[in-house]
């Protein structure tokens, strides 16, 4: 037996393997009543804590990556590149490139600054609470559309939040840690979100197909349906707030598993390929700008108190109340006030007697009444005698 | 092509490395896996995690070795995807196997077999993770062809360039 598994031990050690990964794998799939597979939105805590570790291990020397690419890029430029030039050109030139490097380099920052400062602008506009994040990595394969934020749960995020950027939906928060956070894009195949096109009202759900593309599957034909048409969110998946930007219908296309269906192709609004800064929606409860809060503070303050008009129309309305009849006499007690008087001033009238009363008519038996009689009160029944002829 | 014996292959050197030279390479490969296509935009056609261990296998010409090692990097890679993990590590584990065992019957010193043995097994690992999700897990996965056919080429580009430069960090008797 020893011998047996060391002859074959690479195939074994293969097998378990293969077969630990696959038992694995079948934790984490579950059948919907559909009868497709999905991943379980949440993962199990075996799972979590492997997705914990290898953030924690790529994570530091991915985002030392990306910070120091700037500063590898400003080394390069401003002095391998001014060290080159300096060589090949001893006058003017030299001057002039080096003039148009910093332009360059200005430009970019100016860039940037009008990103930021419209990323800004848009923030402080928006009126749900928002947190600026940057993006910093991804997660490396072109079938998973997902990248990771520079801010976690120690900036307030949670597992759903939208991220948006001021052009559009860009995505949701799907794991949260402690300084970073993975964001699941829009055009991903498992993502989803409620969309609205804009002008035929059409609902629809989004999603991303293999290549990346964003569409709105499941949607009846309609022939109103055109490109250019711009599409926003709708609100009604507990995810995204109602009427950010997501598309434009780029064309329809049939569905190829469904009659009379089609799917819409969409140009997105936010630039999913190449995103740098976004903003994570931390809390949906509306943030009014300082002026709007004064002016509702005020008015709660002066919930109470009754505005001058409104008095002078309750004095109009007691004169008013004086001069016509009312249902209070000062001259009765309490007791006897037509306010508490309970009998019908309208009582139901009595029916009529009839021409010729029988033992059927209700007055035959008045003498009853409504109350039935007892058991051993004998009726008086009519005597029937028989006539003897003499 | 030339495929050896049993016997001469043990002629062969095996290419040992120091133990910081695995951790760092492979530690580069996923940091840079998952930093490059931010970079590179859509046109992330490499699998850098497939092609050190696909390297690192065909080195050792040790099946075991390379199962464990693509087992863990798959589920790495898996790891930082949303994905389900296990469908990365089985296809990088059958291709550490597959280079492991092919390591022992070729000549891997030759930089045009590996480069070709680096462009089949992307191959390989692409079939093998969509039939894992598609069939196996029945997931929305599709199999693009010309994305994956530009993926082994990236990665037997990259492998050109990089291979000989792995080489250097051989520890040599």
């Amino acid at each position: 037996m020893e011998s047996l598994f060391v002859r074959y031990r690479n195939l074994v050690v293969l097998l378990a393997l293969l077969t630990v990964q696959l038992f694995g794998l079948a934790l984490q799939v579950r059948r919907t009543p559909g009868g497709t597979s999905m991943l379980d939105s949440s993962d199990p805590s075996g799972v979590r804590l492997i997705r914990l570790w290898a953030n924690a291990l790529i994570s530091p020397p991915e985002r030392l990556v990306h910070s120091s690419k700037i500063g590898i890029s400003a080394t390069w430029s401003n002095y391998i590149d001014l060290v080159h030039v300096r060589q090949q050109n001893k006058d003017l030139e030299s001057a002039v490139d080096r003039l148009r490097l910093e332009q360059a380099a200005l430009l970019e920052d100016a860039r940037q600054g009008e990103r930021l400062q419209a990323i800004l602008g848009f923030q402080q506009k928006y009126i749900y609470s928002t947190i600026a994040a940057q993006v910093y990595g991804s997660s490396g394969s072109d079938r998973s559309r997902d990248f990771f934020i520079d801010k976690g749960r120690r900036d307030g995020l949670k597992p759903d939040m939208a991220v948006i950027t001021a052009a559009g939906i860009v995505g949701k928060v799907r794991d949260v840690f402690p300084h970073t956070a993975q964001v699941l894009a829009v055009n991903d195949t498992t993502s989803g979100a409620g969309v609205i096109l804009e002008t035929t009202r059409i609902r629809g759900v989004l999603r991303g197909d293999a290549s990346g593309q964003l569409e709105v599957v499941g949607v009846t034909a309609d022939q109103r349906i055109q490109p250019g048409e711009h599409v926003l969110t709708a609100g009604g998946d507990l995810i995204f707030p109602r009427g950010l930007p997501v598309g434009v219908v780029k064309r329809v296309v049939r569905d190829p598993d469904r009659d009379g269906l089609v799917d819409i192709i969409l140009t997105p609004a936010a630039p999913l390929d190449g995103l740098d800064e976004v903003l994570v929606i931390t809390s949906t409860e509306p943030r009014f700008p300082p002026q709007d809060e004064q002016d509702l503070a005020a008015s709660k303050a002066d919930e109470g108190a009754v505005p001058p008009a409104i008095k002078d129309q309750m004095k109009a309305s007691e004169i008013m109340a004086e001069k016509l009849p009312g249902l209070t006499d000062p001259n009765l007690p309490p007791d006897k006030q037509p306010l508490n008087d309970n009998s019908n001033p309208n009582p139901a009238p009595p029916p009529p007697q009839p021409l010729h009363p029988d033992e059927f008519s209700p007055t035959a038996n008045d003498d009853s009444g409504t109350t039935p009689e007892p058991e051993s009160s004998p009726k008086q029944k009519p005597q029937m005698t028989p006539q003897r002829n003499p | 092509m030339r495929v050896l014996g049993a016997e001469s292959r043990r002629d062969y050197e095996i290419h040992r490395y120091p133990l910081l030279v695995y951790a760092l390479v492979l530690l580069g490969a996923l940091v840079l896996q998952a930093w490059l296509p931010r970079v590179v935009g859509r046109y992330d056609w490499f699998d850098l995690p497939l092609v050190v261990i696909v390297y690192f296998a065909l080195g050792r010409r040790n099946p075991l070795q390379g199962s464990l090692m693509g087992a863990a990097m798959g589920l790495f890679e898996d790891a930082l995807s949303h994905n389900a993990i296990g469908i990365n590590g089985i296809a990088k584990t059958t291709v550490g196997f597959l280079a492991g065992s092919v390591g022992i019957r070729i000549d891997v010193d030759n930089h045009t077999i590996r480069v070709l043995l680096n462009f089949a097994l992307s191959l390989v690992s692409s079939a093998i993770y969509i039939f894992v999700a598609r069939f196996l897990l029945g997931l929305p996965a599709e199999w693009n062809g010309l994305t994956e056919l530009l993926r082994a080429v990236g990665n037997a580009v990259i492998a050109l360039v990089l291979f000989p430069l792995l080489d250097r960090l051989q520890v040599r008797d």
